[in-house]
């Protein structure tokens, strides 16, 4: 029994070595000249070059990209969680003409790969002139098939009684979302935001394509920017990549708990 | 209760504002009276010039107090897919960088103002610029752009490297047979230390010079053949996949690994072809500041170092037309050519390239890339240039990684490169 | 607004029977389940339902490099899609990718029992390395493992020649690129993966294990027995979405392969590690040939219906709903 239980912390103890390992190795090269960098064999020993951290903020507009990827997550994240619990307390309570048909429409969104839907909306974005916009990385966020599907699941498991006793109190049914059915469902919409904030932040292939102006772009295509046909130094390519990952490395940590919830909830409800 | 209601109501409405705003967005039109305030767009895309774009631009709003000037850096990985989606909304920037290869696709499309009339109205001599790039922006007999630099490639070399392995400088008698004696001796593998980085992605600095200099050609005169077949064209491009044969080049995926012009600044590789633009960024970099000089291309068959330069040119939609011409007559002008050769580009006004050369007497600019100028071969291009430059680099990339003859991978590209040719 | 009269038609078609003040109350909440759907529903259709029908159109049609009026061309794209050998290759790629990418489900899952043993410790701290690259950019990662991947300045390659191994470029070298490739799509993923597997073991009831323990069966029979078959439904869910995801891989060739068109191209392993999705991105937005990147489009749709029906069919066979 004891052996088996050192076996598991020495298989565990490897495989989380081969998560953490990478970052590490990011981080000293990321202190270290380009010239030391490419030595053979390589040392552990960094050069403590904090410049090219600095060189970063030099090479690309950091702190503006950092603040459109915000506010993009943000606005996204927030968008989301109204605008489909909204839907979702709809379908799942309300009953109205068309309800499955239109509930199967949205399901229908689910089943369609991203690909199908990027050239119009790229075109719908470039016509109203949002090309190189914050709006054009928020707006065709807001919409979620799988938010308003994952929350009308959380809704259907949760007791009728309470917005039945609102609705006999002549409640009507956007007070009784608001007061009644958000505050219940607080662990289905954090879950809905922590997701659809891991999803923005990843989101790579829609701002690369909407906004090629360095000072419109999200971190991922900037970051992306950095390398190229002229530039694979590696000491600023990973100083780059750990301060594009640092924050949201730095709200998983404190958010674990929901973060590893939200995740689980839509492995069982999903 | 009410304030919920209101405040979902408040948000919807703002959506469909934002909506109904943006949709007559795009209406403001051109306002004609010269003393209006006008704020021009100029996209470039070398973050190393934006200083001086900058300053040329403060110097221009000082003539024209009415006009300022945006200037708006794209990195050169996306700036062609901006500058296309732009044109294709109707939304090009007023004033922008052009390049040969890009040209002739958007002036014969119709994203480009002519400029013709405005130049002989404002009496520009366009004999003020080097005759190589008046004709590189022809088309059809008509002219879409004033020149704003040029550049030339020359030899860049570690002066270190050569003085530990004993070899002399390079100069103008080198030939192809000094540069690969001396390959050898710089080569020291033992200390992951070779010649040159036969760059494959970078054609302009490495295989159209030495085509060129083997008496070979990439593109027929009237743009309609290619010119790959040709044994002369072949031999130029063996060059390169010689020099990765014998060991004197890291290997193409070492390239791709890490980039030539990394390697060079790591003192891994102890040449580098590079065009003129390269005084920037390796008077910047803290390895190559103190340890690199240039010296001409060594010479083939015959000398040859292939020139090429920008263009500022004008939006056809732009909202403002003669504002937009002002700035580009002002950057084709003395006066910013002088500004500009300071920031590490020659500027394309003649009488103002020694100036460039001056500004770093120890990097030899003078002899390396001004002084090469009548050996200057114009670059290739075409009405599509840059359907064609897909298929060198897809052809040759077998070539370059040892896995295909060369000559066998040049004659395909030559059938690829016709069929492209065709559909122009 | 054309909302509120498509309501008040249904209304009364619902209300018909018998005009109470039930069927009042009944308008009342009809409009009200509009209204609510409706930011929602008129996002979808502008954004989403509306765009597939649009790239179904531009599939049959051509534009020019700057766009102006699409032109009517009939199955063109698809002819010339078909011929293209660069989009036989993608595909293959893709395939290959996807299959293999498959591999990192039984490793979360073996990493999900373990980390699920009960009275272990140190599962919070296990549980947050195994998910830092979730969390990290997917360009970031692509980034880091670019530089471990090095061939002549890269760690893995330098910890392989102490022992006496000459590594490969691996991801320059067309031999090992994609599974480069796979290696990092697996690391980046695992944690979510376990994450989701961690709660479906801890919903297999104790009782299954402690009637296994006494009949004698150790841990790795347990594991056998009973999680992987109780776990199943999961372990397809998981499948699932992870086929889809491969099919749609684009990040890490992006940024593996070199950026640009032109360094992507230069590299001896682009052949081998280009995706449909990449394809579709040159094509739609660097070339600017949209009507054939609908078609390409159009290609993955069909490829992600057709895989995701097999997986559909093939679950009868093995997986267990309690």
């Amino acid at each position: 029994m004891r052996r088996s239980r050192v076996l598991v912390h020495v298989l565990l103890a490897l495989g989380a070595l081969g998560m953490v390992a990478p970052f590490i190795w990011q981080f000293l090269t990321s202190l270290k000249t380009l010239h030391h960098a490419t030595q053979v064999p390589p040392t552990l020993a960094p050069d403590w070059r904090w410049q090219n951290y600095a060189q970063i903020f030099d090479l690309i507009p950091f702190g503006q990209q950092f603040l459109n990827t915000v506010l993009m997550t943000g606005a996204r994240a927030i968008g989301q969680v109204l605008f489909c619990s909204m839907a979702a307390y709809a379908f799942a309570r309300l009953r109205f003409p068309g309800r499955t048909f239109i509930f199967g429409i949205f399901l229908s969104v689910l089943m369609v790969p991203p690909q199908l839907f990027i050239i119009p909306q790229y075109e719908i974005i470039a016509r109203l002139g949002w090309l190189n916009s914050l709006p054009a990385l928020i707006v065709p966020g807001l919409f979620s098939a799988f938010g308003t599907f994952l929350l009308r699941q959380f809704f259907l498991g949760l007791p009728v009684e309470l917005d039945e006793a609102a609705r006999l109190d002549g409640a009507n049914p956007l007070r009784i979302w608001w007061s009644i059915m958000l505050p219940l469902a607080r662990p289905g919409l954090v879950a809905l935001g922590i997701l659809t904030t891991i999803w923005s932040w990843n989101d790579f292939f829609w701002p690369l394509v909407v906004n090629n102006d360095p000072e419109k772009m999200t971190l991922s295509a900037g970051l992306a920017s950095l390398q190229g046909q002229f530039m694979t130094d590696y000491p600023v390519l990973m100083a780059g990549s750990l301060l594009a990952s640092l924050p949201v490395i730095a709200v998983f940590v404190v958010m674990q708990r929901q973060f590893v919830q939200g995740i689980a909830f839509t492995g069982t409800k999903g | 209760m009410a304030w919920i209601g209101r405040r979902a109501g408040a948000l919807l409405g703002v959506a469909a504002l934002m909506m109904a705003t943006a949709a007559c967005g795009g209406g403001d039109t051109g306002n004609d009276d010269p003393n209006a305030k006008v704020t021009l767009s100029y996209a470039v895309w070398d973050k190393n010039q934006v200083p001086a774009m900058q300053q040329l631009a403060t110097a221009f709003t000082a003539e024209n107090p009415n006009i300022t000037i945006d200037v708006q850096l794209t990195p050169w990985e996306t700036y062609w897919t901006k500058m296309k989606a732009a044109a294709t909304g109707g939304a090009a920037p007023d004033v922008f960088w052009m390049n040969g290869p890009n040209y002739q696709l958007y002036a014969t499309n119709g994203v480009l103002a002519p400029l013709d009339e405005k130049i002989a109205a404002d009496k520009v001599d366009l004999s003020s610029y080097p005759q190589a790039l008046i004709d590189l922006y022809t088309v059809e007999g008509k002219h879409y752009g004033l020149p704003k630099d040029f550049d030339t490639v020359g030899l860049w070399y570690n002066k270190e490297l050569f003085d530990a392995a004993g070899v002399g400088y390079p100069d103008a008698t080198w030939t192809w047979d000094t540069f690969k004696q001396a390959a050898a001796k710089l080569t020291d593998k033992s200390k992951g230390q070779y010649a040159i980085g036969a760059n494959l992605s970078s054609a302009q600095e490495y295989q159209y010079n030495t085509i060129f200099q083997a008496g070979g050609s990439v593109i027929s005169a009237d743009g309609k053949k290619a010119g790959y077949a040709d044994p002369a064209t072949i031999e130029g491009l063996k060059f390169w996949t010689d020099l990765i044969k014998d060991g004197y080049s890291p290997d193409l995926k070492t390239m791709t690994d890490t980039v030539p012009l990394n390697l060079f600044e790591s003192g891994k590789t102890a040449m580098y072809y590079g065009g003129s633009w390269n005084v920037a960024e390796f008077t910047a970099n803290e390895y190559t500041k103190t340890r690199v000089a240039a010296a001409p291309l060594p010479k083939g068959v015959k000398s040859a170092t292939v020139i090429h330069g920008l263009v500022n040119v004008v939006s056809a939609k732009s909202a403002h037309p003669d504002a937009a011409w002002k700035f580009v007559k002002f950057l084709g002008g003395r006066t910013a050519a002088e500004q500009l050769g300071k920031s590490g580009v020659i500027p394309a006004y003649n009488g103002t390239q020694a100036g460039w050369a001056a500004a770093h007497p120890e990097l030899n600019l003078q002899a390396a890339f001004l002084d090469q100028v009548p050996n200057a071969v114009a670059y290739p291009i075409s009405r599509n240039t840059a359907a064609w430059q897909e298929l060198e680099t897809t052809y040759l990339t077998p070539a370059w990684n040892q896995q295909k003859d060369v000559a066998a991978a040049a004659t395909e590209l030559a059938k690829a490169m016709d069929e492209s040719l065709a559909k122009e | 607004m054309s909302v509120s009269s498509q309501e008040a038609g249904a209304a009364v078609k619902a209300a018909a029977p018998a005009r109470t003040s039930k069927s009042k109350g009944r308008r009342a909440e009809a409009a009200w389940g509009y209204a609510l759907v409706a930011p929602t529903g008129i996002g979808l259709l502008v954004f989403y339902l509306w765009p597939v029908l649009q790239t179904a159109y531009l599939s049959f049609t051509k534009t020019g490099p700057f766009g102006g009026a699409a032109e009517w061309i009939g199955l063109e794209n698809y002819r010339e899609m078909f011929s293209d050998p660069e989009v036989g290759t993608a595909l293959l790629n893709t395939v290959e990718y996807t299959v293999l990418g498959l591999v990192g489900v039984p490793i979360a899952v073996v990493f999900a029992a373990l980390l699920s043993r009960p009275g272990l410790r140190g599962v919070a701290i296990y549980r947050t390395f195994f998910f830092l690259p979730v969390v990290t950019t997917p360009v970031a990662v692509a980034m880091i493992w670019k530089w471990l991947y090095n061939g002549d300045f890269g760690i893995i390659n330098y910890l392989l020649s102490l022992v006496g191994i000459e590594g490969p470029h691996w991801i320059a070298d067309p031999a090992t690129a994609l599974y480069a490739m796979v290696v990092v799509g697996i690391w980046m993923g695992l944690g979510y993966n376990l994450v989701i597997f961690i709660a479906g073991i801890q919903s297999i009831p104790k009782h299954y294990y402690e009637a296994a323990s006494l009949d004698g069966a150790g841990p790795i029979a347990q594991f056998f027995r009973i999680t992987v078959p109780l776990l199943s439904p999961t372990i397809f869910f998981i499948s699932v979405i992870s086929v889809i995801g491969s099919l749609q891989l684009f990040d890490l060739v992006y940024v593996l392969m070199g950026g640009s068109s032109q360094s992507s191209r230069a590299n001896p392993a682009f052949p081998s590690t280009e995706t449909i999705v990449y394809l579709f991105y040159a094509k739609a937005f660097q070339t600017n040939d949209k009507g054939y990147g609908a078609a390409i489009a159009m290609l993955l749709l069909v490829i992600i219906v057709v895989l995701t029906a097999v997986q559909f069919r093939l679950q009868k066979k093995w997986v267990t709903y309690a």
